[in-house]
């Protein structure tokens, strides 16, 4: 279990190195205190919201450092209501410690799993979460110390992608999740131009709501979460 | 920036994101959902990570930001992931039309 976790989290763990470096580069650089900076890393631990409130902090006033780097978080609700049927088995403190790691590779491949359960869920879920926290700490502390080291034009950047696509392409059970994906998509294609990522925020919902309109999968009145 | 100002703008985007995290799952995860929200739910997953996949690919740079090799790397990715039903596999596929795609472009 915890093996078949590790070696589902690796395809989504070296693209991660490339940004790590760079927001380790970015604390070397930015006005913020380097250890206050660095300790985003516990307080936050969210790579795009992590780098804006580094990188903004020179240019950018107290409230909008914070306004922008929780917009940039805004998607955390739905990962949040979309996982809270999968912890509905699992103990208190699961409940309490999980979330933590709730990031977008970790929503993913957990997304990719909807067999899991019970013991099997949290192993999975909390060897994926730590091994994310540690790598992503781990490198940006070397990012800044030794900098960039990966070159750019690898185009790492681009592999987080691929996988969430085929996440998509895996996990599509019927017509209803199919539109959910498309409309999110092209939504979010269309909305591009909003300032802080608000896109992805107002596809996601547009997605989610096709979904739901066009669902007509029978479900049970009442089902404990 | 002073120590003070940037140690509470970063506690508090902690906490938020953590509440952003943690909020629904700690409220809903004793609750019986309703029938509606069972069914959004369902949804969510391909929903926001369809839409990362156009945010992660334009980069931040609207509509001009998407380019034809991470276009065709997409497709190859998600075609190799179909067929193959792996996603490593698609990974490789996909990466590798990246790379062929910028040499000869």
């Amino acid at each position: 279990m915890t093996r078949r976790a590790i070696t589902d989290a690796l395809p989504l763990l070296i693209p991660a190195v490339p940004f790590a470096l760079v927001l380790g580069v970015a604390i070397t650089e930015t006005v913020m205190p380097a250890g206050v900076a660095w300790s985003t890393n516990f307080f936050v631990f969210a790579g795009a919201a992590q780098l804006a409130l580094v990188s903004l902090a020179a240019t950018a006033s107290w409230l909008t450092l914070v306004a922008t780097a929780v917009v940039i978080n805004l998607r955390h609700v739905m990962y949040s209501a979309a996982m809270a049927p999968r912890f509905a088995d699992q103990p208190r403190w699961m409940r309490w410690v999980g979330p933590f790691f709730l990031i977008d590779q970790v929503f993913a491949l957990m997304a990719a799993r909807p067999e899991l359960s019970g013991r099997d869920f949290r192993r999975t879920y909390l060897t994926t979460g730590v091994l994310f926290f540690s790598v992503w700490t781990t490198t940006v502390t070397a990012g800044v110390f030794i900098g960039g080291v990966i070159p750019t034009s690898w185009r790492l950047d681009v592999a987080p992608a691929i996988m969430f696509v085929g996440i998509v392409i895996l996990g599509l059970a019927n017509r209803a999740n199919l539109g959910a994906a498309a409309v999110g998509a092209l939504v979010c294609a269309l909305a591009l131009e909003l300032p802080n990522n608000l896109g992805l925020l107002v596809g996601a919902l547009a997605g989610v709501a096709t979904g739901f309109l066009m669902d007509q999968t029978p479900i049970a009145p009442e089902v404990k979460s | 920036m002073t120590l003070f100002a940037a140690l509470s703008a970063v506690l508090v985007v902690g906490v938020i994101t953590y509440l952003a995290r943690a909020g629904l799952i700690l409220s809903l995860a004793d609750r019986t959902l309703r029938p509606t929200l069972q069914r959004a739910l369902r949804h969510v997953a391909p929903a926001v990570l369809s839409a990362m996949v156009v945010s992660l690919t334009a980069g931040g740079e609207g509509l001009d930001g998407f380019e034809a090799a991470e276009i065709a790397a997409l497709m190859v990715g998600a075609g190799a992931t179909l067929v193959s039903r792996k996603l490593p596999v698609g990974l490789v596929a996909g990466m590798l039309t990246l790379w062929l795609m910028l040499a000869v472009t």
